[in-house]
């Protein structure tokens, strides 16, 4: 019995790990990722404390203490090798030199004490006092535009500067350039007006898409069905190309199909009218194509099914049928269309969560455009987190918006689970160990 | 039944309605191999031009095309003998053996195999970036194949369910163990399944798109589904007839392949399990 147990988790372990890495973790991490507020400028590997003038910009918006800006600007002096470089540079070298040998690293807390130090060169002797404090200036230290990679050493940093507890606590917050933790993605999307939108054109596009397709299937699977064997498999092969040939070169003989470069453009010149781009020149047209395209590929999926229940009745019912009396309409009513019922039922509850959730034809067709107007939940989801003009890719909203998705996914596993006949799956094996 | 009707009305309508798919099939053959006359679509000259991309040496930051073809290869061939050999074994265990938490495994492969995988790209991009495996040919076919594992395993298991017990228990009756049974005995019987699954999940990842488009987009790890679409979204250079012959050398293995193994790949599509 043990040994056959082994045996069984050896087979099915490297599958186990390989859904459990790359398939079951991203379920979690979409959760996990849509209470982030992770972008491109958040980084996804958490981030590092960075005060700049933006970020004192919005420190400002506190109520903090009226000094600690001051104290946070005017860190200190300190005689560094860049102070120096620029004294060589813009004086001589020889004071630079000369300082260095006097005080390389040494740190001043005010810019009195360095003037006072300053004039104690021998050598190279600042005369002006306005020189003098030219220089020390250049030695000016500040914690603005440094770069802390730990939170404990930026806040020692803050505290060496006398700046008290409740101040530091919001630079900490403001200064940190990673991603945190956050539900303002679901107000995000709750409020906004273009999730009505997207959600609106999903509606649209899978409403019409689906129509299409179990209508067009029916069509295709009850008309071949009457057709002589070789004429009707001529045409299953042709409704069924746009299922095998990869999408990449299935869209681009629609674009053709339909730019102002292409058939119909070509067509319509004929009857006068100048050529122009059918797809893109209209949300109309481009739904229009968006479900042709989707179409006509989704309709061999019915097509294949229904033609095989069809297949499935037995011919004495429709001979039984003819004999009575009944036309080819009442025949296929009557006798075709309630036998399927189930594959019918099946198709529609199959593509519409497939149609939900997809989006490659749309983003290799229109791309969402023209405008935003063929912008489903999905491709905004991916527009929003992996690809847009904007270049701020805002990883934690488009996870978001994903997560609506593998949400609707989950229950309708669940849905497909009860669905299925889950007894009958899981007979017991008849070998025991 | 067919004999008091004429089939020419259903076959002339049939005609009329795939008219589109036609003209776009033949146009995309014919265009090919010819210029169309100025101004216009219809061929006028014959030409080979459109399939200089094949013999010229790309121009700095282009991909060149037998590199592409090879990493296309590659990545279609490695994600199918994965799923494929995975999917033998799993296939097996969950069809016959009686481990602990079989019916835990079974309601999961039913819900994975519904569940909208394209659903999980943003998290898997972040994820792949986080292990350290975006951009890279392994870290595609990693996703790729695990996407594709409950459906692959779903079929196989879908074939072990058809051999007889009789064939197993026979074996185990003159002492072979299990292992040994399910190599000697039942393998060769769900070939026909293995041979459909590892076209079926090549085929799938010769056209898989999304993916390589999001997961690896430098012009090193480039496939052709991602080459064919960035060059239609490069404007510099607007060649419908260029297109079309990358879309045509791109797509010869699969109908090659469809051709060959209509058969065997229709026991797949007609199970009417994935979309």
């Amino acid at each position: 019995m043990n040994r056959i147990n082994w045996f069984g988790f050896i087979f099915i372990s490297p599958v186990l790990i390989m859904v459990l890495l790359f398939f079951l973790t991203p379920v979690v991490m979409t959760a996990f990722f849509s209470f982030t507020n992770m972008s491109t400028s958040t980084g996804i590997k958490g981030g590092e404390y960075l005060i700049n003038q933006e970020t004192i910009k919005e420190i400002k918006k506190y109520n903090i203490q009226n000094d600690t800006i001051e104290k946070l600007e005017n860190a200190g002096y300190s005689i560094n090798e860049e102070g120096l470089k620029i004294i060589s540079e813009k004086y001589k070298e020889s004071l630079s030199n000369e300082i260095k040998s006097l005080y390389f690293g040494e740190k001043f807390s005010n810019r009195k004490d360095l003037e006072r130090a300053l004039k104690k060169l021998k050598k190279n002797k600042i005369k002006k006092t306005r020189d003098r404090k030219e220089i020390a200036e250049i030695f000016k230290e500040s914690i603005i535009n440094e770069r802390f990679d730990s939170k404990s050493i930026f806040e020692e940093n803050l505290i060496k500067l006398e700046i008290d507890q409740n101040d530091r606590d919001v630079i900490i917050k403001e200064s940190y350039t990673g991603w945190s933790w956050t539900n303002n993605n679901f107000k995000l999307i709750y409020s906004l007006p273009s999730s009505y939108k997207f959600a609106f054109y999903t509606l649209i596009y899978v409403s019409f898409t689906l129509t299409f397709n179990v209508v067009f299937g029916l069509f295709l699977a009850i008309s071949t069905f009457y057709l002589p064997s070789k004429t009707a498999s001529t045409f299953r092969t042709i409704w069924f190309l746009p299922r095998i040939l990869p999408p990449v070169l299935y869209v681009l003989m629609w674009k053709w199909f339909t730019w102002d470069t292409g058939f119909i453009s070509q067509m319509s010149t004929y009857f006068g009218a100048s050529p122009k781009n059918w797809m893109m020149d209209s949300p109309v047209h481009a739904w229009t194509v968006i479900v042709l395209i989707n179409g006509f590929v989704g309709a061999s999926f019915g097509m294949i099914l229904f033609s095989s229940a069809i297949k499935a009745i037995p011919s004495s019912m429709l001979y039984a049928s003819e004999v009575d009396g009944a036309n080819r309409w009442q025949q296929i009513w009557n006798i075709i269309i309630p036998q399927l019922r189930w594959p019918i039922m099946f198709t529609t509850a199959y593509q519409t969560l497939s149609l939900l959730t997809s989006f490659e034809y749309i983003l290799l067709a229109t791309n969402g455009g023209p405008g935003r107007s063929t912008e489903v939940w999905a491709l905004a989801a991916y527009h929003t987190a992996l690809q847009n003009y904007a270049g701020n890719l805002q990883y934690g909203l488009g996870a978001t918006y994903a997560l609506v998705l593998v949400i609707i996914g989950i229950i309708a596993s669940l849905f497909y689970l009860k669905f299925f006949n889950f007894k009958d799956l899981v007979t017991k094996p008849r070998i025991e160990g | 039944m067919n004999n008091y009707y004429r089939s020419w009305p259903i076959t002339l309508l049939l005609t009329l309605i795939s008219l589109p798919l036609l003209i776009m099939f033949i146009f995309q053959i014919i265009d090919n191999f010819t210029n169309p006359a100025p101004g216009g679509i219809w061929p006028s000259s014959f030409t080979l031009e459109h399939w200089r991309f094949l013999w010229e040496t790309p121009k700095t930051g282009e991909s060149y095309i037998w590199t592409v073809t090879f990493n296309t290869f590659i990545f279609a061939s490695t994600t199918s003998i994965m799923v494929t050999s995975l999917s033998m074994t799993s296939g097996y265990v969950l069809s016959r053996l009686d481990i602990p938490g079989r019916k835990i495994f079974l309601a999961g492969l039913i819900m994975l195999h519904a569940f909208p995988t394209i659903s999980l790209i943003v998290a898997i991009f972040l994820t792949l970036q986080i292990m350290g495996l975006y951009n890279t040919l392994l870290g595609v076919i990693l996703v790729k194949s695990a996407l594709e594992l409950p459906f692959g395993v779903w079929i196989m298991k879908g074939f072990y369910d058809t051999v007889p017990w009789e064939i197993e228990m026979a074996g185990i009756q003159d002492g072979a163990s299990r292992f040994t049974v399910w190599r000697k005995l039942i393998l060769p019987q769900v070939q026909p399944g293995i041979a459909a699954l590892l076209i079926f999940s090549f085929l799938s990842g010769w056209s898989e798109f999304v993916l390589p488009l999001v997961l690896a987009p430098s012009s090193d790890v480039q496939v052709l589904s991602t080459y064919l679409s960035a060059l239609i979204l490069d404007d510099n250079k607007f060649d419908f007839n260029l297109f079309k012959s990358v879309g045509t050398f791109y797509a010869i293995p699969v109908i090659i392949i469809y051709i060959v193994f209509q058969k065997k790949l229709m026991n797949i599509y007609g199970g009417g399990t994935k979309g």
